[in-house]
């Protein structure tokens, strides 16, 4: 008997083998490309950056400065972002794709761009920011500044995260929740929350990251008082490499201790849900 | 007290369109159709999980239609449980609980108490169906809404938890609407049964009349009539056949007699069906097998010659070919080792005039 389901020919041995050490070769290199210049970089800096810690003012106030301004940032970003991400995951309605495509936006843009952007919003010319001055609140120019930059650019990945996050818990959980008695916010808080909480840690744990690591927005802003990324830029520019090497060294490292910590929840997570 | 009036909603791309029925206060509804008729989509919204787009839903004897879930005094359990998996065993059976005496109570009597100290990702969904029936119960609700609930449960205790179930309905006296696929649960358990398809009520009433008295040939097949003829029907006015005794007007609770013609089979019944096309129906328990022609009252009677014999279990399943017409008749296997069936013999299928159901 003949089988009526046409099956694509294929490909020989000798083929396959060349595409898979082609493939090989060139998740390698792009591995390589990825982690080496990472890898010299706190090779490096590394170790003079810890040491200059103890006599580096400048450098100690900018690397506390960042991690303050990147965790206001981010819990800014989780209280304004948790709701909007949930409404994205779990409702159907007219201007929905809209409302994506604007939370996606500062992802995409330059963010010399987006740091211009909010000058425009939150300058002093501005009536925004105008009202803000008037009201004892400057921006441009001062930790706020940089607060506002960070949320800008790092607050759509945690919407993005959240999201997905809330998406994979099924529905029907909450909809048991409702029925055994539970008002909408008590399912969210008793069973939605707690099933996503993973999702939503490592979310901010990726907007914090992204955050501490920003730059082209923060410069327009706020070039002084200075955080990390703008300090080792100056020094950069000021003094040349071998002066900027340490504490882009420690900036790397404040970037990756948060995201080996994801990493870590991650696996735990994939564990508990298998 | 369920009772939905021309109740219409929409979940994606699946529309639940002007469903009627009943299930009155304390009794036992369930909800047959095919996979994607819509039969928990119909369970969602009546728990207002799903809003209705139209008509009205009636719950304890009150508009419900436009009600939060939590507001409406039901419980549902999904086919899948859902238990919460962030909880323990006994905070989820605690967790919309009436009081702590209620969960334990349903605990014990769904034998839940022995998966108290295991994690509910490591119980087999037949443990974790044992577990959402006692969580739902425990609220003791007005209304329990079931989809089917013993789906993964083995049959042994298939049978102890639905039995428990029962009992539970009755001495609480709680409103329930299962969703089965199983016409044997069906009958078993159903005071009310509601067939559903494409998303439509097409028939509803008590279990027994809605399987012999199909409202279609489609819904017969559905139910599992094997013996769905098509033809044409004759009202018997003065020329009744000699077993109708005196006029035919009268007769039979005041039908009238019938005569149905599928092909070379002609067959007789009574009822109130008008002249013109239609579909007979003969639910193969309902023919009976002999070597001979049988004394007795059945009056239709066809020699034929068995063509297929099936034994499942305690049932045989026989076909019989009248004249290029194949009958089905469903008998006990000790019935039909009796009788010697075997492919090829000449036999009698006789069946009563009130067995032919016409649609």
């Amino acid at each position: 008997m003949t089988s009526s389901i046409a099956v694509a020919p294929s490909p020989g041995r000798g083929l396959q083998r060349v595409i898979a050490v082609l493939a090989a070769l060139a998740s390698s290199l792009l591995l390589l490309f990825l982690a080496v210049p990472i890898g010299q970089l706190i090779g490096a800096g590394g170790a003079d950056g810890i040491r200059q810690l103890a006599s580096d003012a400048e450098l100690r106030s900018a690397l506390s400065l960042t991690a303050i301004t990147a965790t206001v940032a981010t819990l800014l970003g989780v209280l304004g972002g948790t709701p909007l991400a949930y409404l994205l995951a779990r409702r159907e309605f007219r201007g929905r794709a809209v409302l994506s495509a604007v939370l996606d936006l500062p992802l995409l843009i330059p963010h010399p761009v987006a740091g211009i952007a909010l000058l425009l919003l939150l300058g002093r010319e501005s009536a925004v920011g105008g009202t803000m001055l008037a009201a004892g609140l400057r921006v441009v120019g001062t930790p706020l500044g940089i607060v506002a930059a960070m949320l800008f650019v790092a607050a759509p990945l945690f919407i993005s995260g959240a999201r997905e996050a809330f998406a994979r818990v099924d529905p029907r959980f909450e909809a048991v929740a409702r029925t055994l008695g539970d008002p909408p916010l008590r399912a969210f808080l008793r069973i939605t929350l707690p099933l996503s909480r993973r999702g939503l840690v490592a979310s901010a744990v990726v907007m914090w990251a992204r955050a501490v690591s920003e730059f082209g927005a923060i410069v327009v802003l706020t070039y002084n008082p200075k955080v990390a990324s703008v300090l080792s830029y100056d020094r950069f520019t000021s003094f040349g490499l071998r002066e900027a090497l340490p504490v882009a060294a420690v900036l790397a490292v404040l970037a990756l201790i948060p995201l080996t910590a994801l990493r870590t929840l991650k696996g735990a997570d994939d564990g508990m849900t298998r | 007290m369920i009772e939905c009036r021309a109740l219409s909603a929409r979940h994606g791309a699946f529309q639940l369109a002007d469903v009627s029925f009943a299930v009155p206060t304390g009794q036992y509804g369930v909800v047959i159709g095919p996979a994607g008729s819509g039969k928990t989509t119909l369970l969602e919204t009546i728990a207002g999980v799903v809003p209705a787009t139209s008509g009205q839903l009636w719950l304890h004897g009150a508009d419900a239609t436009t009600l939060a879930p939590e507001a409406r005094g039901l419980s549902l359990v999904y086919q899948h449980a859902f238990l919460f998996p962030h909880l323990s065993v006994a905070a989820n059976i605690a967790y919309g609980a009436a009081s702590a005496e209620v969960a334990e109570e349903v605990t014990r009597r769904f034998g839940a108490d022995v998966l108290a100290g295991r994690p509910v990702r490591a119980l087999s969904g037949g443990e974790r169906q044992l577990v959402a029936l006692a969580r739902a119960f425990a609220r003791r609700p007005g209304v329990v809404l079931l989809d089917e609930p013993f789906s993964a449960l083995d049959p042994r205790r298939r049978t102890i938890v639905r039995r428990e179930v029962r009992a539970l309905h009755r001495e609480w006296g709680v409103t329930t609407l299962q969703v089965t696929h199983d016409f044997t649960e069906a009958g078993l358990l159903g005071d009310v049964a509601v067939l559903l398809d494409g998303g439509r009520a097409l028939q509803s009433g008590a279990p027994d009349e809605v399987f012999r008295r199909p409202a279609s040939p489609y819904i017969a097949e559905f139910l599992g009539a094997e013996n769905v003829l098509a033809g044409a029907v004759r009202v018997l006015e003065e020329e009744a056949p000699d077993w109708l005794e005196g006029d035919p007007a009268p007769i039979a609770h005041g039908y009238r007699a019938i005569e149905f013609t599928s092909g070379p089979l002609v067959l007789y019944t009574v009822g109130d069906f008008p002249a013109g096309d239609g579909y007979a129906v003969i639910r193969a328990e309902e023919i009976v097998l002999s070597l001979e022609s049988p004394a007795g009252s059945a009056r239709n009677r066809f020699r034929g010659v068995v063509t297929e014999r099936d034994t499942l279990g305690a049932l045989t399943r026989v076909t019989v070919d009248v004249d290029g017409v194949p009958l089905v008749a469903s008998l006990t296997t000790r019935s039909a080792k009796e009788l010697s069936l075997a492919v090829g013999m000449e036999v009698t299928a006789s069946f009563k005039a009130m067995a032919v159901h016409l649609c």
